[in-house]
């Protein structure tokens, strides 16, 4: 069982963390870009998976918990993958 | 972008180089920017045959579609005013193609969108008509269409699913466009951002040389993907030199047809089930498109013979369209089976059936693998007998065998007694005599 609304929880703490983040990284060179990209991507999956949370939850909809499975393995794999860029 | 990048034949280069190299993030926004122009050209081409395929464009979305159709040529635009702004010998290059295949339109056209894209002047007047259709014109235009677009999309509502209960059947709801609409909107935006961002960071960009007339003449040129179709065209040698116009002529027709498919499609259908002609030669078009791009991208520059082009072609249309033939056959409503009443054995059923997926998959994988091959050899060595024979042969042998497995299929569901849908031509020889 997943508690599907907590997640949103450690979701928003990862977006909060990625943006810090990514004021920190050097905007010049294509490996510091390429990092810069990804944790912004990370970023994004992360709202875009809330923002599904939020609005199934909000028309009573049964949330599709697969689909929360795959967004959180698509966000590890972005952020195994920063570990190429670095 | 807009910031740094200067429209001179000059600078254009250096401008751009400099937003490579020295701006924060600037090699970053470009390959961005790049990639999604290019999810945007390929979308857009999706939702067309997406709408192609369930007739979105019949009664009363007839101008929607053709408003849809514009605005895909705006975005075809974007992508070629734009792919000139680096002033690289890549980019120049293809675009001076593309202007020769505008020269090559009959007069009045030619002069017209001369005036308008190249204007007067040399590469400076060139590239600054570029800058401003890619920035000003276009954005401007697109935006107009899109509202024209989403005008008609509240008076006709979206186009009914061809399947289930119509829309006023359902059990509907109303949702506020703002946060619920919004942010499912912003949501599905994100996903497709962040797929963009992964991409960008694993291909970044590099850009090419400068253009300059020299290095221009040691290179081959070759327009962007997306319009390698129509260039690959133009390369069959019967539409070399006087035949050209020819070429440009089919093209046209093409897209002619294009716009004015909601009244050449009359039917009352829109379901895909019962549209075969329709559905079959848009599977066509598909491939053929593909097959035109991918070749195109194999042999740059190479004059393509008629006859292999006509036999490549001709053997794709063959393959896709007796295939959507036999699968419409298949799948064409009819009355219910009787029960079956062949005297066979279990065991006996259970090994011609085996026997028969094993024969029928061996001879796929050669078939497939024999198809693949001729074809590539044609596209690699050009035609010969041996080659042409093989490609006839091996083409041949595919069709067979999908058929087989068509009526391998077929067979196997009438013996289960459990067709809803059926076809006499896979029902040669079978008895439906309970008497014997």
């Amino acid at each position: 069982m997943i508690p599907t609304r907590s997640v949103v929880t450690l979701l928003l703490v990862l977006q909060i963390v990625s943006t810090g983040y990514l004021w920190t990284v050097s905007g010049i060179g294509t490996l510091s870009e390429a990092r810069f990209a990804v944790f912004l991507a990370v970023n994004l999956l992360s709202f875009s998976i809330v923002a599904y949370v939020y609005t199934h939850d909000k028309w009573g909809e049964t949330i599709p918990r697969g689909w929360i499975l795959v967004g959180a393995l698509a966000l590890a794999l972005l952020l195994l993958s920063s570990l190429y860029f670095s | 972008m807009m910031l740094y990048y200067v429209p001179s034949p000059t600078d254009a280069f250096s401008s751009t180089e400099y937003v490579f190299q020295s701006v924060y993030y600037g090699r970053f926004l470009q390959t961005v920017h790049l990639y999604t122009a290019y999810a945007m050209i390929m979308l857009a081409f999706m939702h067309m045959m997406r709408g192609y395929f369930v007739s979105v464009y019949k009664k009363p979305r007839e101008m929607m579609w053709v408003v849809g159709m514009v605005m895909g040529f705006v975005t075809l635009g974007f992508g070629f005013t734009g792919y000139l702004l680096p002033w690289t010998v890549v980019s120049k290059s293809a675009t001076d193609v593309g202007i020769g295949i505008i020269d090559a339109l009959p007069g009045t056209i030619s002069s017209f969108l001369t005036f308008l894209i190249v204007g007067a002047g040399g590469d400076a007047t060139e590239l600054l008509r570029f800058y401003d259709l890619h920035v000003v014109v276009l954005p401007a235009v697109l935006l107009v269409l899109l509202t024209v677009k989403m005008y008609m999309l509240e008076a006709h509502g979206v186009a009914e699913p061809t399947t289930g209960p119509p829309i006023g059947q359902r059990a509907s709801r109303s949702l506020p466009i703002f946060p619920d609409v919004t942010i499912y909107l912003l949501g599905l935006a994100a996903m497709f951002g962040s797929a963009m961002l992964l991409v960008s960071a694993i291909f970044p960009l590099s850009l090419p040389p400068m253009y300059s007339p020299q290095l221009a003449a040691q290179f081959t040129a070759q327009p962007d993907w997306y319009f390698l179709w129509i260039y690959q065209i133009l390369k069959i040698s019967a539409f070399e030199g006087a035949g050209l116009p020819v070429a440009l002529g089919l093209v046209t027709l093409l897209f002619v047809a294009l716009f004015a498919l909601p009244f050449i499609d009359r039917g009352h259908s829109r379901r895909i089930a019962e549209r075969p002609i329709f559905v079959t030669i848009g599977l066509i078009f598909i491939a053929e498109l593909f097959i035109l791009a991918y070749w195109g991208l194999e042999s740059p520059g190479q004059v393509i013979a008629t006859d292999e082009a006509a036999m490549i072609l001709g053997a794709v249309a063959l393959i896709v369209g007796t295939s959507s033939f036999a699968i419409y056959t298949v799948l064409e409503p009819r009355s219910p089976p009787k029960p079956n009443s062949e005297k066979v054995t279990k065991t006996q059923g259970r090994f011609a059936t085996a026997l028969a997926f094993v024969l029928l998959l061996s001879g796929g994988a050669i078939a497939i693998g024999a198809s693949l091959n001729a074809i590539v050899r044609v596209v690699l060595y050009g035609t010969s007998a041996s080659s042409l024979i093989q490609l006839g042969l091996s083409t041949g042998f595919l069709v067979i065998v999908a058929y087989s497995t068509v009526f391998f299929m077929y067979r196997m569901e009438l013996a289960g007694a459990s067709l809803k849908r059926r076809s006499d031509w896979l029902e040669i020889g079978w008895s439906t005599n309970d008497s014997h």
